[in-house]
């Protein structure tokens, strides 16, 4: 015990029950027992303070050298006030543009960038590619941050010793690195240690094969339909149905043919190709092998889901070939029901077009879908078309699209399921449509809506004219807050050119 | 601009108000920028800053001092959107009565200690006052006896009071700054397993200021000073101007902000590039009053500073300043300077609680389970008191930075960092 621990406890028993200990270096004084414990509690308590030496400790080794510039002063000040809280959800869009034009974040504002990631796990790969290479060391000092290190492309993806003893978020990465590359090499890899990983793993590694889906995948995805794990065989089936050329295709095709057929029809004298629809009449053991579930997840009745099912898994050449027309001819084909002429089957077999051709990703039957003018009342089904066109259309698409919706609520839905950049048409058209509802009393909560959404994805571009509306209707709240907010994003893309 | 924001929410509460659809009548000239910002409520708040310091004035009852109001009129100022005008009545009547006040600058030494302007001191008045301090001072000392002498385990579960009652009757004895001091020791027990140690401390210290001033005529003036100062005993602004005067390079090293008994405190290091020597400007408001804004931290200022007496002048303020600030990289130390220099400094004055340090070419380190560390060239580590240091982390990259801060016996607090690439950060 050394002198000062001796003083504490006698400080901390009382001087009443333990006489202070003695020092004698120090002055002699007071004969009052608590007075000389201070005193010399004083006297030791300067001297640690002064006397104190300088530890030792192992520095951190040095963050890599940084491949990518960080980010003009304005851009970096303006990240520091959207990690503050401003306009919070334009970040992903601040990153996104930062990483395009090769930029990354200023060290400085990493941890709290970072700390987003924690909760919000959609910024992660947004995260990771704006954070450079410093983000990635920090993250290796702080657990909080590990998702980086995971999801980062740095060397951790590449490292082939990733897939033997990685994490499962670890191999995953790995796997999605190799699909992007090299898609054989990750079936490969794969294959080895198949038959080893538990279900929940396999589902993930074989969600994996949405990258390079090819030919060459066939064999292995139509063994997984007769996988012990029920979304292992999900998933394969929903592979399957985006290759065209499988033996599953043809499958389907059998199945769909039966229920869809060509007929020539007389009515008021005129001749006419119609396509005569007859739902599946049972489900069997093949058809669930092949993904259709028995139950359909909409709520309609069992035939009309099975039908949707089928129709949506079957290669749309299929009815080409078989009409012997255009996608947009088929499209505009009448329909009838075989049997029962109160069941409205046409719905069901644009829905299922439609998906079809969101999942063979088949640009001309998307636009012969969006032209055609079916299934309208299912603008979800439309709004997914769009994406399967190629880029430089689908503004105008989209802005055909906005004009056909009618109601409110569709028009919200339809809108949700566009994403950003609205520019062109469309941005034209969501101006004239905020223009013409902020006219109306009645669509306060419409205007409200659609404004929350255009914040993040309406082109900057449109604020000249979104201020003349905002001029005229100066005590709406959404429409200024929403020109607040496009300008701010126009600022922002300034600074990152 | 931001940097002059007292913290993280008042950033982010001003950007959602610098607007121009928030704010009317706003107008500036050369040198002051003003406006109305509706608030949440039906309240409209009046806000004006002074560009020449820059000094800010609100009407809302914030206690954030610049306020959000006056930081979101200073960006819808640095956008662009504020057109030239003539000041209103309640602008002008703000600056000038600024102005006047920087002329005489001299009345309201800083709200602190409750001083008085020097004229009204008669010596009666004097007389009594050193008498009542000196009965409250020999009070606490057998206070202080008295908690030794029952033993300091009682206080694991004293209430608040046992020190609040002290500290009650040192206001009424007019020793402001003993009383202060003693309110703060309510929060040290049970805090940490080390608080027995640190309790002992400060009373021990305590006891060694109480004897001090007993035997103040036999100090020398400088350590009396010293004495007096930390007992509360203050002095005109015209007394300190009167004393030792230091013109430098000022790099203003860092700057934190403290509120106890309502009463807002900031504090700011200085460091200065030629003499070495240290300086700490303090500032005081009462809530939703304004805090001197005019030093920015990473600026270098040419100013001559006034010193407070004392055996370890320290304390001072800013009593010319020669050019406006501009922007260099700090000069540092290394850690044996800077623990000698505060071995030095605490033989002169050995109540210094912590001590401002600037010290170069850190590299940031751990010791073992203990924590971060920096490391300075030599290999020579100092613990880091802080809960985040992250940023600091960030920044330095693993490579050698300058850090400034303040030092005490317990670690560094960081304040600020400069580094080649990204200037300076405010941690």
């Amino acid at each position: 015990m050394n002198a000062w621990t001796e003083h504490v406890s006698a400080a901390l028993l009382g001087t009443q029950r333990r006489p202070p200990p003695s020092l004698p270096e120090a002055p002699a004084g007071t004969a009052d027992p608590a007075g000389r414990l201070l005193d010399q509690a004083a006297l030791l308590t300067v001297r640690r303070r002064a006397g104190l030496l300088p530890g030792t400790a192992e520095p951190v080794a040095p963050a890599p050298a940084e491949t990518a510039p960080v980010v003009p002063p304005e851009a970096a000040r303006r990240l520091a006030q959207i990690l503050a809280g401003e306009r919070f959800r334009v970040l992903p869009e601040w990153l996104e543009r930062a990483a395009e034009r090769g930029y990354r974040v200023p060290p400085r504002l990493l941890p709290d960038l970072l700390e987003k990631g924690r909760t919000d796990r959609g910024l992660r790969p947004l995260i990771a590619r704006a954070a450079g290479r410093r983000g990635v060391w920090l993250a290796l000092r702080n657990t909080d941050w590990a998702y980086l290190v995971a999801v980062g492309e740095d060397d951790a993806a590449a490292d082939p010793g990733a897939w033997q003893t990685g994490t499962r978020g670890r191999r995953v990465a790995h796997l999605v690195r190799l699909r992007a590359t090299d898609p054989a090499a990750a079936l490969a890899t794969l294959r080895e240690t198949w038959d080893r990983e538990p279900a929940p793993d396999r589902t993930v590694f074989l969600a994996t094969f949405e990258r390079g889906l090819s030919a060459a995948d066939e064999e292995f995805l139509e063994a997984a339909l007769d996988d012990r794990g029920q979304d292992v065989r999900r998933i394969a089936a929903d592979l399957l149905a985006r290759l065209p050329g499988s033996a599953y295709g043809r499958r389907m095709t059998e199945r769909a043919r039966v229920c869809l057929r060509g007929e020539h029809r007389t009515v008021r004298h005129r001749a006419q190709r119609w396509i005569v629809v007859e739902p599946p009449a049972g489900h069997d053991d093949a058809m669930q092998r092949d993904g259709i579930p028995f139950h359909a997840a909409e709520r309609i009745g069992d035939r009309a889901g099975w039908l949707r099912e089928v129709l949506a898994r079957t290669p749309l050449a299929t009815w080409t070939e078989l009409f012997g027309m255009r996608p947009m001819e088929v499209v505009c084909l009448p329909i009838a029901d075989a049997v029962d002429h109160d069941v409205h089957s046409a719905k069901d077999v644009h829905l299922g077009w439609a998906r079809a051709a969101v999942r063979q990703r088949d640009a001309g039957w998307a636009r012969a879908l969006l032209k055609g003018g079916v299934v309208v009342d299912e603008v979800e089904a439309l709004a997914d078309l769009l994406a399967v066109l190629p880029a430089g259309e689908r503004d105008a698409a989209a802005a055909d699209l906005i004009r056909w919706v009618e109601g409110h609520d569709d028009l919200i839905r339809t809108l949700d399921r566009i994403p950003g950049p609205w520019t062109g048409e469309l941005a034209d058209t969501v101006v004239a449509t905020l223009l013409t509802a902020a006219r109306r009393p009645d669509a306060a909560r419409f205007v409200s809506r659609l404004c929350r959404l255009a914040d993040e994805r309406l082109t900057p571009g449109a604020v000249s004219r979104l201020d003349e509306i905002t001029r005229d209707h100066a005590n709406s709240w959404p429409l200024t807050e929403l020109t607040e907010t496009l300008r701010f994003r126009h600022h922002m893309l300034e600074e990152l050119r | 601009m931001l940097g002059l924001a007292p913290d993280a929410p008042s950033v982010k509460a001003s950007g959602t108000l610098a607007r121009p659809a928030r704010w009317s009548g706003t107008g500036c000239d050369e040198d002051a920028v003003w406006g109305t910002c509706q608030g949440s409520g039906k309240s409209a708040y009046r806000a004006s800053v002074d560009l020449s310091e820059p000094a800010f004035r609100c009407s809302c009852p914030s206690r954030k001092f610049p306020c959000k109001h006056a930081l979101a009129l200073l960006l819808l100022w640095s956008d662009g959107p504020v057109p030239e005008g003539a000041p209103p009545g309640w602008v002008t009547e703000w600056l000038t009565e600024r102005r006047a006040r920087a002329g005489r600058r001299v009345a309201s030494d800083t709200a602190a200690d409750g001083a008085r302007p020097a004229g009204t001191r008669d010596p009666k008045t004097a007389e009594r006052r050193e008498q009542r301090v000196a009965d409250g001072v020999a009070e606490l000392d057998q206070w202080l006896r008295d908690q030794v002498a029952h033993g300091l385990a009682h206080a694991e579960r004293a209430p608040y009071h046992l020190w609040d009652d002290v500290a009650r009757r040192l206001v009424d004895a007019q020793a402001g700054a003993l009383a202060g001091q003693v309110r703060r020791l309510a929060s040290i027990p049970r805090r940490g397993a080390d608080w027995p140690q640190r309790l002992l401390a400060e009373y021990a210290l305590l006891r060694l200021l109480t004897t001090a001033f007993r035997r103040r005529a036999e100090l020398p003036g400088p350590l009396a000073a010293t004495v007096r100062a930390r007992i509360g005993f203050t002095l005109t602004h015209e007394e300190v101007l009167a004393g030792e005067r230091v013109r430098d390079l000022w790099y203003v090293a860092g700057s934190s902000d403290a509120e106890q008994d309502r009463l807002i405190t900031r504090r700011v290091l200085l460091r200065g590039r030629d003499t070495g020597r240290s300086a700490l400007v303090l500032s005081f408001a009462a809530p939703g009053r304004a805090l001197d804004a005019s030093l920015v931290v990473g600026d270098t200022v040419d100013a001559e500073l006034a010193f407070y007496p004392g055996a370890q002048p320290l304390r001072a303020i800013v009593a010319a300043r020669h050019a406006p600030p501009g922007r260099r990289a700090p000069r540092g130390t290394t850690v044996e300077e800077l623990l000698r220099e505060h071995a030095a400094a605490l033989s002169r004055d050995p109540w210094l609680d912590r001590w401002p340090a600037v010290l170069a070419g850190l590299r940031l380190g751990r010791a073992g389970d203990d924590g971060w560390h920096v490391i300075d060239p030599a290999g020579h580590a100092l613990p880091l008191r802080t809960t985040d240091p992250w940023r600091l982390l960030a920044v330095s990259g693993g490579r050698p930075l300058t850090v400034a801060g303040e030092w005490s016996a317990r670690g560094l607090v960081p304040l600020s960092a400069w580094q080649e690439e990204d200037g300076l950060v405010i941690l």
